[in-house]
């Protein structure tokens, strides 16, 4: 490519995009088609129904135990991973800090445990895959996606920035 | 001492169990944090001879927690504070605490704990010695943190119930905790009491329950919570002086958590009442009703940095906020003793999850928050300010 764009403007010029087009309501369809970030589970909670308030009661270490009694083990990125704000806002309805209040709060009161910090989303995925009772977050992945409608124009996006040298 | 040899047998307990349950799948976690501060004040000392700068305040401690099974878990911590007058830097036993759970779903929780616990009162009194879950380097008034209510207040042996619901977009949350009767240690009982002969203070009676209601995922916040507790003082019987001093707090906080902003106020209306006898025979009796406040704003600038602003009151007699009645009945008295209202501005730090520092300033007026064995009588200005710094480490 002989673009004289440089890839940081391009990046740039993606997000103020993507941030437009969360804030044009319909723009990206239902509002489950702009999320960006998906639960993943270990493999014996395949068949686990995992909604809002489960999810928050999980993440906020309420709860120890899954419905069938097993122990749960929480995997998540450090607080200033975009992702994990991405995914407490999206999936939590919830600001990471606040997590983070509720989670300093039991490990110094004695009264519960901190989440496990992972470095990247490629560990994410290994430890949640080999703990059983595991769950974290992970970036939505083209295969993971199949089942959700994806907005064009974000594909395009894509495209373009990944095209530059 | 008894109370001592508890904390001690609990220690064991929980180490052993702690050690011996190495094998196959029990879950545990160690944590901890130390910080150092340092406060540089005009006119009056705070926290150690910090007219000249005082180091004379830190926090460190190591906290390990296991659970055993999903529904029973056992954590310990063991901490030192420094803070001038107010703190010695001993070692202590800060909790130790049995957690069984009765119910666990997304939408109920319900549980006890044994052993020596945090009392949940406002905001920040249950881990108020860890300057990462505090908004500021030091508390407000509310907290009474230079007032040295440790004993009392902040983490004591005992039995606690809590339990959680969630409903709709309201989670509700419960803790009520009974403390057993205790000890006041010999270096806080010099700070509550100035008698000429010696005397021994203990705390009896003492229950506290709080009650919260997080809206939204916890964009809103309130909580009500109340305190109570008898101290008794005795003296040996020479003196035939005892006394009982009846304390009960009610607390009412509210916090408002914004994408950037968070906006916290809390009000605490505290009840004094004391009577001292002589020979059996009523010889002194008072009633106080005190009270603090605080509005308080953070602004998250980025994830790494917060600034903060904050007003804050407190007044040893609501029916006499200017000390004005209390400084005429009581000749020779400065009125200042009686209120302090702080402004404060700070800003913190946290370039990574282990990492913090804080800087504050605040501008006060009013001496009540002094401790007159830091700044002897009469020497205290009525208006002073004081800078804070403080770097920690958490893990």
């Amino acid at each position: 490519m002989s673009s004289t764009v440089h890839p940081p403007v391009l990046q740039r010029l993606r997000h103020l995009l993507v941030a437009l087009l969360l804030m044009l309501p319909g723009a990206a369809g239902a509002q489950d088609a702009a999320l960006n970030v998906e639960v993943i589970v270990s493999p014996s909670l395949a068949r686990m129904k995992l909604d809002r308030d489960l999810l928050r009661a999980v993440f906020t270490m309420r709860v120890r135990e899954w419905p069938d009694g097993s122990p749960i083990r929480v995997f998540v990125l450090p607080d200033d991973n975009p992702l994990s704000d991405q995914f407490y806002r999206e999936r939590l309805g919830m600001y990471s800090y606040v997590l983070r209040r509720a989670w300093d709060r039991m490990v110094f009161t004695g009264t519960g445990f901190a989440p496990t910090v992972v470095r990247s989303e490629d560990e994410m995925m290994e430890r949640v895959r080999a703990t059983p009772g595991a769950i974290g977050f992970v970036r939505k992945r083209e295969s993971s996606s199949q089942n959700r409608f994806a907005p064009p124009r974000w594909q395009t996006l894509r495209l373009m920035t990944s095209a530059a040298p | 001492m008894s109370k001592q040899g508890f904390d001690v047998r609990v220690a064991v307990a929980l180490a052993a169990i702690f050690f011996s349950g190495a094998a196959g799948a029990i879950d545990y976690q160690v944590h901890g944090y130390a910080a150092q501060g340092f406060v540089l004040s005009q006119h009056n000392d705070f926290f150690g001879d910090s007219t000249d700068g005082s180091f004379n305040y830190y926090e460190a401690g190591i906290n390990a927690a296991v659970q055993v099974q999903p529904n029973l878990s056992f954590a310990v911590q063991a901490a030192i504070r420094d803070a001038g007058i107010s703190d010695d830097g001993s070692p202590r036993l800060d909790y130790a605490v049995a957690d069984y759970r009765v119910l666990s779903d997304a939408t109920v929780q319900a549980g006890f704990r044994a052993g020596k616990v945090k009392n949940a009162v406002g905001f920040y009194n249950e881990t108020r010695d860890v300057v990462f879950t505090r908004p500021s380097i030091l508390l407000p008034s509310v907290y009474n943190d230079n007032q040295n209510q440790r004993s009392l207040v902040f983490t004591s042996p005992g039995a606690q119930i809590y339990g959680g619901k969630v409903a709709g977009q309201h989670e509700l949350t419960f803790t009520g905790t009974i403390n057993a009767e205790r000890d006041v240690r010999e270096s806080d009982e010099r700070l509550l009491v100035i008698l000429p002969m010696p005397f021994d203070l203990r705390i009896g009676n003492s229950w506290n329950v709080q009650l919260m209601d997080s809206i939204d995922g916890g964009r809103w916040q309130f909580a009500y919570s109340y305190f109570t507790g008898q101290l008794r003082l005795s003296t040996p019987p020479e003196f035939a002086l005892a006394g009982r001093l009846d304390v009960d707090a009610h607390v009412f906080s509210a916090r408002y958590n914004a994408e950037r902003v968070i906006v916290t106020a809390e009000y605490v209306l505290t009840g004094n009442d004391n009577r001292l006898t002589l020979g059996g025979a009523p010889y002194f009796h008072s009633r106080l009703a005190a009270d603090s406040g605080y509005l308080q704003a953070e602004y998250r600038v980025s994830s790494k940095w917060t600034a903060l602003a904050r007003i804050d009151g407190t007044y040893r007699d609501r029916h006499d906020r200017s000390g004005r009645e209390f400084a005429a009945a009581n000749p020779g008295v400065d009125r200042g003793t009686q209120f302090a209202e702080d402004f404060t501005v700070g800003v913190s730090w946290r370039p990574d999850e282990h990492w913090g520092a804080w800087a504050e300033h605040h501008w006060i007026n009013g001496t009540t928050a002094l401790q007159s064995l830091e700044n002897p009588p009469p020497v205290r200005h009525q208006r002073w300010s004081m800078l804070m710094l403080m770097v920690g480490y958490k893990f």
